[in-house]
């Protein structure tokens, strides 16, 4: 086991931040808002936690110490939710389509910012960021609570009165709105929730990956975690946790399969070097015959049914 | 703040409504007052249910003003009327599909609970109450159209008129003063009609409801309603009690006279 965590620590890590970021975009989703503004964000918090790290708490000998990592996400998920809301409330009249292009225009718009300021370290960025950690598998001691803490974040609010509202803007904003919902104030709620669970993950992943660039939260990333959103499932909270840990194992996964040996040269080619066609076939075919995502509501109710009934009779 | 006795519940002034050059609702003015089930009635396209969408605010009034219980809601955002308690059901049901019919009607309880997000994320002693609340509530509606039977089936299974009737259930978990109800009767069968007679004169009499209905039916219309307008083109031809509308001669040429 310690063999095996040592060997995958950068890879676990990377899979536990993904779930988290997908549930970022999952969150507007939830009201029925496409939006791919989670890397703008992350691109954010990174920078700020990059930024304090090395100029504000110029780096010491030892090891960074980790309440001022918890500050730093805690920066970052401020700004994060105030940016949230200036781009937010002006953004979320777009309807469908227009609202994903506009916040495609916005990562962009902060990866051109980024590029061009000197406290962002320009086209080089800023390298350095210091290790709270001696390992990296020591990274689950933050990674894995914050996963944990939005779960559980996004399964209370499912089952509460805001998360009926923005379900109720997703299956018909004008119903909604007849019955009392203000589409536009649990818009942006859920926008700037979304926003401020990516901020911190941006934080926690500049000190993750050592250093942050203009290349890091771009439109690619965007689209990944539409596929985990899309492919793990829309409709519930897990779907996109699954997504995001699943796909993020998969290149290796495969790659380790074709490492095996004894298979084909074609077919161990394919498994190493096709994983990029393997996801667009699988988004492809995931929106034709799973539009909700492999992970739905239903299917939980399927396998936790005796829980719940428990759960009821209490 | 309780309306007097004499304030009308719904006032229309002059209320004019024109996409483009089709002018779909003209100069109309009528009132109801408390208590009363007022019916609209109208050939297809006279203009009942942008009347309808006029006074929850979906649509916005050209000209013309809106009065609720003496209040000007003219402009308001579609929430805010809610808010003040005008409830709807639609013509072509408009019911959040994939959603059980329990969650339906809860979220029209919306406006009259208060938890926050963190509040109910946290599951704060008063939002677990309030929650608690929303759900027997939203379940007594679903007993009172009927289908106590089946809260957790999606809305989407449901039978088009049962479908209605949730709809109804959902309207009213809005706690309204002003009930407004769209074709109710439509897609129903004659036993399921008069089940829902019943039905809207059980609301009325218990919730003390003010009705608008809008009905194509003309014998349930006839049978329930205390006054009726008719529409034809945009326009107020007739208003009055139903014996009297059902002899205007302008409303036997505009309406049943086609329906003869």
């Amino acid at each position: 086991m310690p063999a095996f965590l040592a060997a995958y620590d950068f890879l676990l890590v990377s899979m536990v931040l993904a779930a988290v970021l997908a549930l970022s975009l999952y969150l507007p989703l939830m009201a029925g808002q496409l939006s791919l503004a989670s890397p703008g964000f992350y691109a954010l918090g990174g920078y700020i936690a990059a930024i304090i790290s090395t100029k504000v708490f110029p780096p010491a000998a030892g090891l960074y110490p980790v309440p001022l990592v918890l500050l730093e996400m805690a920066v970052a998920a401020v700004a994060s939710g105030v940016l949230g809301v200036i781009v937010g409330v002006p953004a979320l009249r777009l309807r469908g389509i227009f609202l994903a292009l506009a916040t495609i225009a916005f990562v962009e718009i902060l990866r051109v910012i980024s590029l061009n300021l000197d406290v962002t370290g320009g086209a080089i960025g800023i390298f350095g960021v210091p290790q709270p950690f001696a390992s990296q598998i020591h990274y689950m001691s933050l990674a894995i609570p914050l996963l944990v803490l939005c779960m559980l974040f996004a399964a209370r609010l499912e089952r509460s009165r805001t998360g009926r509202a923005l379900v109720a803007l997703r299956e018909d904003e004008l119903a909604a709105d007849a019955m009392g919902v203000n589409p536009t104030r649990y818009k942006v709620l859920a926008f700037t929730v979304g926003a401020m669970i990516a901020g911190v993950v941006g934080a926690l992943s500049a000190h993750f990956i050592n250093t942050w660039n203009s290349r890091q939260g771009t439109f690619d990333t965007g689209v990944s975690l539409m596929a985990f959103v899309l492919i793990g499932g829309s409709r519930t909270f897990v779907g996109p946790v699954v997504g995001g840990l699943v796909l993020t194992a998969l290149p290796e996964a495969l790659r380790g399969i074709a490492d095996v040996g004894g298979l084909p040269g074609w077919l161990a080619q394919f498994l190493r070097d096709g994983r990029l066609i393997i996801f667009g076939v699988m988004i492809a075919l995931g929106t034709v015959f799973f539009p909700h995502g492999l992970i739905t509501p239903a299917l939980l109710e399927r396998l936790g049914r005796g829980r719940r009934h428990r759960v009821e009779a209490a | 703040m309780s309306a007097g006795a004499g304030v009308d519940v719904l006032g229309v002034e002059g209320l004019t409504c024109s996409f483009g050059g089709v002018i779909a609702v003209s100069r109309v003015s009528f009132s109801v007052p408390r208590g009363e089930l007022f019916g609209l009635i109208g050939p297809n396209g006279a203009g009942k249910t942008t009347l309808f969408n006029l006074v929850t605010g979906l649509t916005a009034p050209t000209a013309g003003r809106l009065r609720y219980r003496g209040r000007d809601i003219t402009g308001l955002p579609p929430h805010r009327i809610a808010a003040l308690g005008i409830a709807r059901t639609f013509q072509n049901v408009r019911l959040f599909g994939e959603l059980s019919a329990l969650q339906n009607v809860m979220i029209a309880r919306h406006v009259r609970t208060k938890s926050g997000v963190v509040g109910g994320v946290i599951g704060l002693p008063s939002a677990r109450a309030e929650e608690r609340d929303t759900r027997r509530r939203a379940l007594a509606l679903l007993e009172l159209v009927g289908l106590a039977d089946r809260p957790d089936e999606r809305a989407r299974n449901f039978a088009y008129g049962d479908q209605r009737r949730l709809e109804i259930a959902r309207a009213l978990a809005l706690e309204p003063e002003l009930l407004l109800l769209d074709e109710p009767a439509a897609g129903m069968n004659s036993g399921e009609k008069r089940g829902l007679s019943e039905l809207i004169r059980g609301i009325r009499a218990r919730l003390d409801l003010t009705i608008l209905l809008i009905e194509h039916h003309v014998p349930l219309v006839m049978d329930l309603c205390d006054r009726i307008a008719v529409l034809n083109f945009g326009e107020l031809i007739a208003l009055g009690v139903p014996a009297a509308v059902q002899k205007h001669p302008a409303v036997i040429e505009a309406y049943l006279g086609d329906e003869a």
